[in-house]
């Protein structure tokens, strides 16, 4: 209005004259004057701070004049506004906050606190709505989450029975949700999240697969494995809007603990045998589907893959050649997961088994199968798995007692020895046949003592099987029916000797793959260091095993001494190859 | 024997067209050689050998016959042949027991010098590689060659290396890379902190757990 009044002036005299114009002028006199008066100054500003923070503490204030009187200030410049206003207002909102979440803090527990964290944060972006510079919106924001959430990040999320890890194992979704949208504001709030999250997941995965009562049953293991899967998968999509690098850390936990014991890959593959063995009678494909999809998860994360692939062709060819398995489809689709994963090797030969003496009948017919066999085809290997197959027998009991039995090879070997000795020792059974001891024992104890299918009596009737202790055979065996199948009593799981064993015939079918790979990479490379040998080696195996560079080590030593491979000998780091 | 063979062809040549200073040198050589020589195999066998070194007065275990089989460029353990035989005398400029004597002390010198040194190293362990195609030397003579070859100059790292090759299983014998391997370690790395030793560089794996080895002792 003044302005207008004097706008000729405004217009010639002050720009000639090159003097400030009216309307600044105004201002100027206005702030300089009225808003920094010693004596208006500091009132305003109080007054200002002390109505925000009623309104904070929830008394209803005139929002109407606190906007104009920010107006105002806005009117009269950034720096004003700033100085005079903001700047204050940002430190006094600070303070309310600390003081208020340090009393949240000490009365509540993590879920409670993060509840009532979320409240500040909409009321002030409210406020701003209404009376506050827009400018202003950010700043204020992360006054509120510095002081509410950042500060007191570590006490939340380690808060006992109600931080981070409760919340985990309760599967508080709602709690978890909350968590990550408040941390993802701040710096580090996900790393913290994320970090303690993983430690947790790790130290329960090591406790589970460490702990002996756990391994005792191997389906079970496996189960509890995949239970843990799911409920972390169930948490990243629900709570962590399904976030990468939580998933990345949820599986890098897996890879660590699954690998901590050496025998899950036997386990696994164990889970598997069981569920193709019985129980999927009724359970429909799809179903065989997702849970062999979650079993290649689990395989993903096994370094020695190799083992598990060692078990897994054992236990494939039980259930084919017992006719155990519930569903050729099944078994196909799942070797075609195995293959799309490891390539070609998954499905390359597999080394004979176990020895086993026949008796002089049977070998001979063995020889002529065999140049049968490999007269009409040349190329191929034939090798007897002894351990397999099954043989039918007619036996005479006592007087007249006859019997058709059904035996695994094993069992008839031992039992066509008795055709020339009425009593025999077990040690004498064992140098007969040469069948590995733990085989033996079950084959002699499934035909002692089990109900229906004692064929023989063991002298003395303890069931262990010491190397003196006798069998003889059971003349006075009956049976209701004719025919009589006698099974094997089965072990799930390998004893320590086979365990043993299976584990020096991975290490040994190792020590080719590794030379393969080392030739491969000095033949390309002519001349290279030790440190990137064991690199690429170690990157060239990663899909079938993870290579020990002692291992890689002793290896390349070998070659250079037979001479694949020498030290050069002006740098004695690297090594060359020798065509 | 075939060596006799190359030796009879050489001797002819070397007369025919020699000097008549150098001929009475190589007899003199030659007829010590004769002193010591086995009469049928016409070579220095253990047998001589060991005599000459009663005449030298040095035990046939001394390095110093090491050493001079190794100017000489001796190939085969336990004997001189007449070509070997030369070959020493005649760098020496010795034709007596007790020139020789004398050129075996100034040897002992030759052989410490770095770029022999590591040459007269290797030589010893094939020295040693007495069957034909034999790569591997077992630990006991190793042990001994140690001893023999590095105990003056290294005698604390051959103290404990010898110890820890007596108590390891992973290694029955030594080929030519750990043996070398060894000299290195002598060589580059302080001892007995061994403080700037890598086990994930390049050495021998054998040196990787003598190093381990010494750490657990040392802790």
């Amino acid at each position: 209005m003044i302005r207008d009044i004097l706008m000729y002036m405004d217009r010639t005299y002050v720009t000639t004259t090159r003097k400030t114009h009216v309307h600044e002028l105004g201002l100027n006199l206005w702030r300089d004057n009225i808003v920094h008066s010693s004596k208006i100054q500091t009132r305003l500003l109080n007054t200002l701070l002390d109505l925000v923070h009623k309104e904070r503490t929830g008394e209803v204030i005139d929002r109407l004049l606190m906007r104009n009187v920010i107006k105002m200030f806005m009117d009269l410049g950034e720096s004003v506004c700033q100085v005079d206003f903001e700047k204050p207002f940002l430190e006094a909102s600070a303070e309310f906050y600390k003081v208020k979440s340090q009393e949240f803090i000490e009365s509540c527990d993590c879920g409670e606190y993060l509840k009532k964290a979320e409240k500040p944060l909409n009321e002030e972006v409210e406020r701003v709505a209404h009376y506050l510079d827009a400018k202003s919106e950010e700043k204020i924001t992360s006054v509120v989450e510095r002081e509410m959430i950042t500060n007191h990040m570590q006490r939340l999320v380690h808060m006992e029975n109600s931080g981070l890890v409760n919340m985990l194992l309760n599967d508080r979704y709602e709690d978890l949700a909350r968590m990550y949208s408040l941390f993802r504001r701040v710096t580090n709030g996900l790393v913290t999240v994320r970090d303690v999250m993983t430690l947790h997941l790790r130290e329960m995965g090591k406790q589970l697969v460490t702990d002996p009562e756990k391994s005792k049953d191997p389906v079970e293991f496996v189960q509890r494995l995949l239970g843990e899967r799911d409920k972390y998968d169930k948490i990243i999509v629900t709570s962590f809007y399904n976030d990468k690098t939580f998933q990345n850390a949820s599986n890098s936990s897996f890879e660590y603990f699954i690998n901590l014991n050496t025998r899950s890959p036997e386990f696994i593959s164990l889970f598997v045998d069981d569920k193709l063995r019985k129980g999927m009678k009724g359970v429909i494909e799809d179903d065989v589907e997702v849970i062999f999809d979650k079993v290649m998860m689990l395989f993903r994360y096994l370094q020695g893959k190799d083992v598990f692939e060692k078990y897994y062709k054992q236990h494939l060819a039980k259930r084919l050649l017992s006719g155990k398995t519930v569903s050729h489809d099944a078994e196909r689709n799942l070797i075609v997961k195995l293959k799309t994963e490891c390539g070609y090797q998954f499905t390359s030969n597999s080394k004979p088994i176990l020895p086993c003496n026949l008796p002089a009948e049977v070998s001979v017919l063995c020889e002529k199968f065999r140049s049968y066999y490999l007269g009409t085809h040349t190329g191929r290997r034939l090798s007897w798995q002894t351990n397999m197959g099954t043989a039918d027998i007619k036996a005479v009991f006592g007087k007249a007692q006859r019997h058709e039995l059904n035996v695994s090879n094993f069992q008839m070997c031992v039992l066509m020895l008795f055709n020339n000795s009425d009593r025999l020792s077990y040690k004498e059974i064992e140098q007969a046949t040469e069948i590995p001891s733990s085989d033996l024992k079950r084959c002699l104890q499934s035909m002692a003592f089990v109900k229906g299918k004692n064929v023989f009596k063991k002298v003395p009737m303890s069931k262990d099987i010491g190397e003196e202790d006798s069998f003889v055979v059971n003349e006075k065996f009956t049976g209701k029916f004719y025919k009589v199948k006698i099974g094997t009593v089965v072990a799930q799981k390998e004893t320590e000797p086979e365990k043993q064993e299976t584990r020096h015939r991975v290490e040994e079918d190792r020590k080719p793959q590794i030379e393969a790979a080392i030739v491969r990479i000095m033949k390309a490379r002519r001349v290279l260091d030790h440190n990137n040998i064991i690199a690429e080696v170690t990157k060239q195996l990663q899909s079938r095993f993870l290579a020990n560079p002692t291992e890689i080590k002793k290896r390349i030593e070998s070659l250079i001494e037979r001479d694949f491979l020498e030290r050069n000998s002006t740098d004695r780091k690297l090594y060359r190859y020798l065509a | 024997y075939f060596h006799f063979c190359d030796d009879s062809v050489t001797m002819c040549v070397g007369t025919a067209s020699s000097s008549k200073k150098s001929s009475k040198e190589t007899d003199a050589i030659d007829e010590l050689f004769n002193q010591y020589a086995n009469t049928h195999s016409h070579v220095i066998d253990p047998e001589g050998i060991e005599n000459l070194c009663s005449s030298l007065k040095v035990s046939h275990t001394d390095v110093r016959i090491l050493m001079l089989a190794w100017k000489m460029k001796a190939e085969r353990q336990g004997y001189f042949t007449l070509v070997e035989w030369r070959r020493a005398l005649r760098e020496f400029k010795v034709d007596t027991i007790s020139k020789l004597k004398k050129a075996l002390r100034a040897l002992k010198e030759e052989v410490r010098t770095p770029s022999n040194f590591a040459d007269f190293y290797a030589y010893a362990f094939r020295y040693c590689l007495t069957e034909e195609k034999q790569k591997n030397i077992d630990i006991e003579t190793i042990c001994q060659l140690l001893d023999m070859v590095l105990g003056s100059t290294f005698r604390a790292q051959v103290d404990y290396f010898v110890d820890y090759l007596k108590i390891q299983n992973d290694y029955k014998v030594i080929n030519m890379d750990q043996w070398m391997g060894f000299y290195r370690f002598c060589s580059e790395i302080s001892f007995p902190d061994m403080s700037n030793y890598d086990v994930e560089l390049a050495w021998p794996l054998i040196l990787d757990n003598f190093y381990e080895w010494m750490r657990e002792k040392q802790a």
